[in-house]
């Protein structure tokens, strides 16, 4: 199992330009934590709702790279939105998923996963050919490093432990301000990128 | 023009180009004519919940959108607006075509057809309902324009009136 900070800190390391969707929780915190940046965009709600997200702003957007982080209890609750990737196949959309085998935030109740069921395999079966599975921050360096260079979809389950962040840091959240600087950073609101921030 | 027609030329004209839409009877010839047309990214979720995030993305990337759903399916967003569209102040089109009133045939659909309004406004969602031909130009231009200037999600509903509904 893999210390999930050490994971996100991996993970922040080995990004460039690539648009970041994080989803509700510690998929959320560890992100942040391991080091902010204005390409993220952080969900503080709707459970369930990043790979529409990452998948639309794809779309949207081909000529960028587009990785999804969320948790295992969030992909099973929109286990559809695997099928929409698989059947769309956009080629720069990732999915990182944290499995952890519990609903970590709401006091560690498992998830469905802690009984075996295999995300990366449900993946496969919803036609994301690229997904795979891995217990160590070894493995998981040298599969992120493959994936991020080749075409996806792509879906990374990293089996993580529970290790949190602090909770003391600091978190964004305001929803608004979590908007307006992401897309005024890729530009895609002209009156927010042309102001002077400081 | 038919009034479906008439909504995909609103969309178009507004540049209201990613059409995210959930299989519904009324809706079958605007899904049909938006898929011919190379200018709009048609989409096809598995769920109305789904729909809304995949538009809410697009809009990030710089392209507006669409959602297109019977009543019973905003039943099935109604966390997702409340807890993403609204609070993020980010700007869609919900297009809703009516059931469960006026020449309703099928029981199970009056529960979310009676809901539907009062759900959008619990949600501080404007909704306004198309009736007529005649309005449904205005009434689309205007709701674009108040959503995507104002950056909220705007609600039109498709009355039975305007449908024709769903016969048996």
């Amino acid at each position: 199992m893999i210390n999930r900070q050490q994971l996100a800190r991996v993970f922040v390391d080995a990004l460039t330009d690539q648009l970041v969707v994080t989803g509700i929780g510690n998929a959320c915190n560890d992100v942040y934590a391991a080091g902010d940046r204005a390409l993220n965009f952080y969900m503080r709600g709707s459970m369930g709702a990043a790979v529409p997200i990452a998948f639309g702003l794809a779309r949207a957007r081909p000529n960028d790279r587009v990785i999804c982080v969320e948790g295992d209890g969030s992909v099973l609750m929109n286990l559809g939105a695997l099928a929409t990737v698989g059947s769309y196949a956009p080629d720069n959309l990732m999915i990182v998923i944290l499995d952890n085998s519990a609903y970590q935030i709401t006091g560690g109740q498992p998830t469905h996963t802690a009984a075996g069921i295999d995300l990366a395999a449900v993946a496969r079966g919803c036609g994301i050919e690229s997904a795979s599975r891995v217990g160590t921050l070894g493995d998981f360096e040298t599969a992120l490093d493959q994936i991020l260079g080749a075409p996806g979809p792509h879906v990374l389950v990293a089996q993580v432990d529970r290790t949190l962040s602090d909770p003391k840091l600091f978190q964004p959240r305001r929803p608004a301000l979590i908007k307006y600087r992401f897309m005024g950073r890729i530009g895609t609101l002209e009156d927010v990128r042309r102001l002077v921030w400081d | 023009m038919a009034w479906s027609d008439v909504v995909l030329e609103c969309l178009k004209a507004n540049k209201v180009q990613t059409i995210v839409h959930i299989p519904d009877t009324i809706l079958t010839e605007l899904i049909r004519r938006a898929d011919e047309d190379d200018y709009f990214d048609v989409l096809s979720p598995t769920r109305e919940e789904e729909g809304v995030g995949i538009v809410c993305g697009s809009y990030l990337g710089g392209r507006n959108g669409a959602l297109l759903m019977q009543n019973s399916g905003l039943g099935n967003a109604a966390n997702i607006l409340g807890s993403l569209t609204v609070p993020y102040q980010i700007p869609m089109l919900l297009l809703i075509s009516q059931r469960g009133e006026l020449g309703e045939f099928n029981t199970v659909q009056v529960g979310m057809g009676q809901a539907l309004r009062p759900t959008l406004d619990g949600l501080d969602i404007p909704h306004f309902t198309m009736e007529r031909e005649e309005e449904v130009a205005k009434i689309m231009t205007g709701a674009i324009k108040l959503a995507f200037s104002t950056d909220r999600p705007v609600a039109v509903i498709v009355s039975p009136l305007l449908s024709g509904g769903k016969s048996l």
